[in-house]
């Protein structure tokens, strides 16, 4: 992890966005994120509902320019060669973006039209992430006849078998049960052990953000700024139901979860307990030390 | 997709797949009988009121007698020469203008929902002379096209371009923004992004336009040969009018009616298949 981290791959500045809405009020969705990642490094972002969490890969995934502040990225500079074999970057939705005209095969195939690669390896690829997210046998069918989880697992495979240097995923497990959930956990970290790509992970889920990422990064309620950053003090290969058992995982969990119950309770409009809050920053400060 | 075959030895399977079954079988039943027996109604009605002299007969002829007349005039070569002759005609000002008036009006409705300049540039004036009766402009275009097929062309094209275009134009302006946001996050390369997500995001859209379209074009050739035309159907029919040969009029009618219905099917079938992913 520290190791992979020996470049940065993305780096965030001062990054604001507002939107004016109809009736024109400003609503202030991110107030200065600044945040390095590293090469190959995967970065969770926990923070309370409507903080700005999908308006931040929005703007990293280069949807929506009219922002302030500076985005450097590997693409950007152009710093990798092999771009032509895998996208700059990927990204799996929130919401379900399947395009129901297209069976499930080509949904993943049409992911796969920037790049230059040859039609053998481009079934490849789909068979493996196909296989991989379990629906090698729903290859023919329309996005109509799944449910709502297999779609997103669509949405899934369809991001990784472009095997994008930066991949950016806004709750991409919450549709699945816990079980396929935590199986799908293992495979994500698979899978980067392989295409190494750089990944902004966003999830409510605050065992998920421990199981996948190197750090987790935890965003204050709205206007979103980065309230802490948590490094994960386990090694890449780790197996994600075994890890809990570590003493440090559940102190990690019991801090951050402290962590953003303060935001969500401002998000709220309820005024944060002191008591908690104070017992929140003293299990970071151990959490950090870790 | 592996929707194993049902096993048909469990009692409790065969007997929902046999109720499914028997509710699709009355349901077609139900959709033909109704569908040709409510018209069969109307005729036999009409047919009625004839015969004991309740509508005139000479504007309203019974409808065996129009039959008779139809397998009179099939039978007789001149006659058959004239109707097929006056079909043909009809079918190709159809056809040109139809397929001028959709193509152009799809590609416009796809560039004004994609570009915001030739919306605002276009968008006024599509939607200020829409309302306008296009038969109302045929005087124009005659000017403009001469009296022969192209002026008639032209007023189908007209009449089709409207429809497709203000279609096609809410299709890709309301289709769900998740599609664009893919293309864009994918890098998808331009012509893929057109054929593959944009254009079969606006099909719904495009397609209800075809069928409009059609609708309007039929009636534009119609009217365009009643009051400009040695030929085509519409002079069959204002033709027959005029010479008071009612009978040979409702034949005309008839035909017409059939190119419309089998439109309408053209354009269901169309439907089914460009778009197999909503349910029909
Ligand atoms: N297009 C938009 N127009 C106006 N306001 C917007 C728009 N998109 C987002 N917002 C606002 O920006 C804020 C952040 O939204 P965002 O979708 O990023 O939240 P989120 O952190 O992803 O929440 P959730 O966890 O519920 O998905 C919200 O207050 C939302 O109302
Ligand atoms: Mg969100």
């Amino acid at each position: 992890m520290q190791a992979a981290a020996s470049s940065t791959a993305l780096r965030l500045a001062e990054v604001r966005k507002m939107f004016l809405t109809r009736n024109g009020q400003v609503v202030n969705a991110l107030a200065g994120v600044s945040l390095e990642v590293g090469r190959s490094e995967v970065v969770a972002v926990l923070g309370p509902s409507g903080c700005g969490k999908s308006t931040l890969l929005r703007v990293l995934a280069g949807l929506d320019d009219a922002y302030n502040g500076t985005i450097n990225s590997d693409r950007a500079a152009g710093a990798d060669a092999r771009t032509t074999e895998r996208l700059q970057s990927a990204t799996v939705f929130q919401t379900d973006s399947t395009l129901p005209w297209m069976t499930v095969e080509q949904n993943l195939r049409v992911g796969l039209a920037g790049l230059s690669i040859d039609r053998a390896t481009q079934k490849e690829r789909i068979d493996r992430y196909l296989g991989l997210v379990g629906l090698a046998d729903f290859r023919n069918a329309y996005p109509h006849e799944l449910s709502g989880g297999m779609r997103q697992r669509v949405a899934i495979a369809r991001a990784l078998a472009s095997e994008p240097l930066l991949l950016l995923m806004d709750e991409p497990l919450a549709a699945l049960d816990a079980q396929t959930r935590l199986v799908m956990q293992q495979e994500l970290l698979a899978i980067w052990a392989v295409t190494r790509s750089t990944v902004v992970y966003v999830t409510h889920d605050i065992a998920e953000a421990l199981a996948l990422a190197d750090r987790v990064v935890v965003m204050s309620a709205r206007p979103g700024r980065i309230k802490s950053v948590h490094d994960v003090p386990f090694p890449r290969d780790r197996d994600v139901i075994e890890m809990r058992r570590h003493p440090a995982f559940r102190e990690l969990e019991v801090a951050l979860w402290k962590s953003v119950a303060e935001e969500v309770g401002s998000s709220l409009g309820a005024p944060a307990k002191p008591a908690a809050s104070t017992i929140g920053v003293r299990i970071d400060d151990i959490a950090r030390s870790v | 997709m592996t929707t194993s075959p049902v096993a048909s030895d469990d009692p409790a399977t065969r007997a929902i797949v046999a109720r499914t079954l028997a509710l699709q079988r009355r349901q077609s039943i139900m959709r033909i009988v109704l569908g040709a027996g409510f018209p069969l109604a109307l005729f036999i009605l009409w047919e009625v009121l004839a015969r004991t002299g309740l509508i005139d007969q000479r504007f309203f002829p019974a409808p065996s007698r129009i039959i008779a007349t139809t397998l009179d005039t099939l039978g007789n070569a001149t006659d058959r020469r004239q109707l097929s002759a006056g079909l043909l005609v009809t079918l190709a000002r159809l056809t040109v203008g139809f397929v001028l008036g959709a193509g152009i009006g799809i590609l416009a409705g796809i560039l004004m929902g994609l570009y915001m300049p030739i919306r605002f540039a276009l968008g006024p004036m599509v939607y200020a002379t829409f309302p306008t009766p296009k038969i109302a402009i045929f005087p124009l275009l005659i000017v403009m096209f001469g009296i022969g097929d192209a002026s008639k062309m032209a007023l189908v094209a007209l009449g089709v371009f409207f429809m497709t275009c203000m279609s096609t134009l809410s299709g890709v302006l309301y289709a769900n923004p998740i599609y664009a946001d893919v293309a864009q996050a994918f890098r998808i390369p331009t012509w893929t992004r057109w054929t593959r997500v944009i254009i079969p995001s606006a099909l719904p859209a495009i397609v209800t336009g075809l069928k409009l379209g059609l609708g309007q074009a039929l009636i534009l050739v119609v009217s365009a040969e009643f009051v400009s035309s040695q030929n085509g159907l519409g002079h069959f029919i204002w033709n027959s009018w005029q010479v008071l040969d009612i009978p040979r009029m409702f034949m005309g009618l008839v035909v017409v009616g059939i190119i419309g219905g089998c439109a309408v099917l053209a354009g269901d079938t169309l439907e089914r298949r460009l778009i197999p992913w909503a349910r029909h």
